[in-house]
C-alpha cells in the first residue's frame, strides 16, 4: 500500500490527483500555482470548497443539489408541477436546464441501476419519487436516464415501480442529433430514429 | 504487440477519464480481454455505441505483450439485446451472465462454444416470465461444464458411490451419499424434483422449458447460487436480484 504523503504540499498534490481528468503532472502544476501565485486565489478556492461541503446538500423534494431545504427549481412557482423529468445525476439535470426548453420539475435518482458495480435499486431515490407521484399532483413522469443498458434498466425499474399509479410514463426520444447529417450518423442512431419516427 | 480481430461481448465497463473507457470483453477467439478504449466515451469515435454493456461487437485491438491492458482501436456493433431493456428479470439475468463470464474465466482462455451459448441465452431472455430462472440455470450448467466445474449429480461428490437426490454439497461439488453428507458442513437437502431437473439440464441444456413448482425453482436457485459462490470464492453480486 502506498504511504501517505508526508508534507502539506504533497498532500495537496495527492488530493488533486483524485479529481477527474487531473494526473500527477497537472496536480503538481496546480499545487505550485496555488503556492507561488496570488495567495488570495488559494484562499478563495479553499473557502469555496468549504462552503460547498458544508452548505450544499440534496433538495428534500427532487434531490437536486441546493443550499436551501428546497432547490430553486422546486421552489419556482412558474414551473409546471404536473410534469417530472427523472434523471440519473444533478449533472444531467444541469444539461437539460441548459437546453432551456423544459419547464417542468425534476427528480434526481442519484445514479443508475448498475448491479455489477454493487449499485442496486435500494441506492436510488425511486421510493421518494413514488411518494411524490402518490401525492397526486404529477400527471407525467419523463424517464430521462441515459440510453445505455443500465440507463434503460433503471428506467424499467422506475416504470415498474410506478406501474400501479395513474401517472403517464414517457421516455426521452432517441435517434438523429439535430443539425447533423445521415452520413455522419452511426447505425444505432439510424435504427433508433427509424423506430421512433412520427407523423409529419 | 500484435493487431487482433475478434467478435466480443461487452461484459464490464468503467470510465477511465473524461473521454476514455476501460472495458472487459468476452471474445469468441481469445476469451476474456481487458482493454483501454481511448475516446470510448465520445459519441463520434471508432467505437460508436459498441461499448455499452452486453453489446456484441466486432473489435480490433492491439495485444500488449507486457501483460497490461490491451488497446482497443475499433469496435462496431454486431448485435444488441433489446429484450434486456424491456424486462427487468431479463436485465438482471443478463447482468448475471456478464458477471459469470467476466469473473469466472481467465484472460486469454477461449471457449467458443460457451460464447455461442451466452449469445443464445441473451437472445432468449425477455418475456419468459418464470422460465427466465430456468433458462439462466441451463446457461450456468453449460458454463460450469465448459470450465470443468460440472457438479457431480449421479455419484457422491466425495466417495463416488452411486446416489441420486438426498443432499447437495457446494464445497464437495455435487450430490452426497448419506455417509459423506454427515462430514460436509454446507450439505443441504436436495429434493428428487430438483435433482431430476439438474440432471436433465446437465444432459441436455435445451430442456429448460419445464413446468416446475415455485418451491423447486427456489431450491434450484439456492443450490446453484451456493455452488457458483463456492467456485467464484465470493457471492455473485447479481445473486440477490435473481428469481427462481
Amino acid at each position: 500500500m502506498a504511504s501517505e504523503p508526508a508534507g502539506a504540499v504533497e498532500r495537496l498534490a495527492a488530493a488533486l490527483t483524485r479529481l477527474p481528468g487531473i494526473g500527477p503532472k497537472s496536480a503538481e502544476r496546480i499545487t505550485h500555482f496555488l503556492l507561488t501565485g496570488d495567495r488570495d486565489v488559494a484562499a478563495m478556492l479553499a473557502a469555496a470548497l468549504k462552503d460547498v461541503i458544508e452548505k450544499v446538500h440534496p433538495c428534500r423534494e427532487c434531490f437536486n443539489l441546493t443550499e436551501g431545504a428546497v432547490c430553486r427549481i422546486c421552489s419556482d412557482a412558474r414551473r409546471d408541477g404536473s410534469t417530472v423529468c427523472v434523471v440519473e445525476t444533478p449533472r444531467d439535470l444541469a444539461m437539460l436546464e441548459r437546453a432551456a426548453t423544459y419547464r417542468g420539475l425534476y427528480h434526481v435518482l442519484g445514479g443508475r441501476l448498475a448491479p455489477l458495480d454493487n449499485f442496486g435499486p435500494e441506492k436510488l431515490t425511486a421510493d421518494a419519487l413514488l411518494r411524490r407521484v402518490q401525492r397526486g399532483e404529477i400527471r407525467e413522469v419523463i424517464l430521462a436516464t441515459n440510453p445505455t443498458l443500465e440507463g434503460d434498466g433503471t428506467a424499467l425499474y422506475v416504470s415498474n415501480l410506478l406501474a400501479n399509479t395513474q401517472v403517464r410514463i414517457t421516455r426521452l426520444a432517441r435517434g438523429l442529433p439535430s443539425g447533423s447529417t445521415l452520413e455522419l450518423a452511426n447505425a444505432q442512431m439510424l435504427t433508433d430514429a427509424l423506430d421512433g419516427r412520427r407523423a409529419f | 504487440m500484435s493487431l487482433e480481430q475478434a467478435t466480443a461481448l461487452v461484459v464490464r465497463g468503467s470510465d477511465w477519464s473524461e473521454s476514455s473507457r476501460i472495458v472487459t470483453l468476452w471474445t469468441r477467439e481469445f476469451g476474456r480481454v481487458r482493454a483501454l478504449a481511448k475516446g470510448g466515451r465520445r459519441l463520434k469515435s471508432n467505437f460508436e455505441v459498441a461499448l455499452d454493456l452486453l453489446t456484441v461487437c466486432n473489435i480490433v485491438f492491439i495485444r500488449k505483450s507486457s501483460g497490461g491492458l490491451d488497446l482497443l482501436t475499433e469496435a462496431q456493433v454486431e448485435e444488441r439485446f433489446t429484450n434486456l431493456r424491456t424486462d427487468l428479470p431479463a436485465f438482471y439475468a443478463g447482468c448475471y451472465v456478464a458477471e459469470l463470464l467476466s469473473d469466472l474465466t481467465e484472460d486469454y482462455d477461449p471457449h467458443p462454444a460457451l460464447f455461442d451459448e451466452a449469445l443464445t441465452t441473451l437472445r432468449e431472455f425477455g418475456g419468459l416470465g418464470k422460465l427466465t430462472g430456468l433458462r439462466l440455470l441451463s446457461f450456468e450448467l453449460t458454463l460450469l461444464g465448459e470450465l470443468g466445474y460440472s457438479p457431480a449429480l449421479r455419484g457422491c461428490a466425495v466417495c463416488q458411490k452411486p446416489v441420486e437426490a438426498g443432499s447437495f454439497g457446494a464445497t464437495a461439488g455435487g450430490v452426497l451419499c448419506p455417509t459423506c453428507r454427515l462430514k460436509e458442513r454446507d450439505a443441504r437437502p436436495l429434493s428428487p424434483g430438483a435433482w431430476s431437473t439438474l440432471v436433465a439440464l446437465q444432459d441436455d441444456p435445451t430442456q429448460w422449458r419445464r413446468e416446475l413448482s415455485d418451491r423447486i425453482r427456489t431450491e434450484l436457485r439456492q443450490h446453484l447460487g451456493l455452488y457458483v459462490s463456492t467456485r467464484l470464492g465470493r457471492r455473485p453480486r447479481l445473486l440477490p436480484y435473481l428469481t427462481g
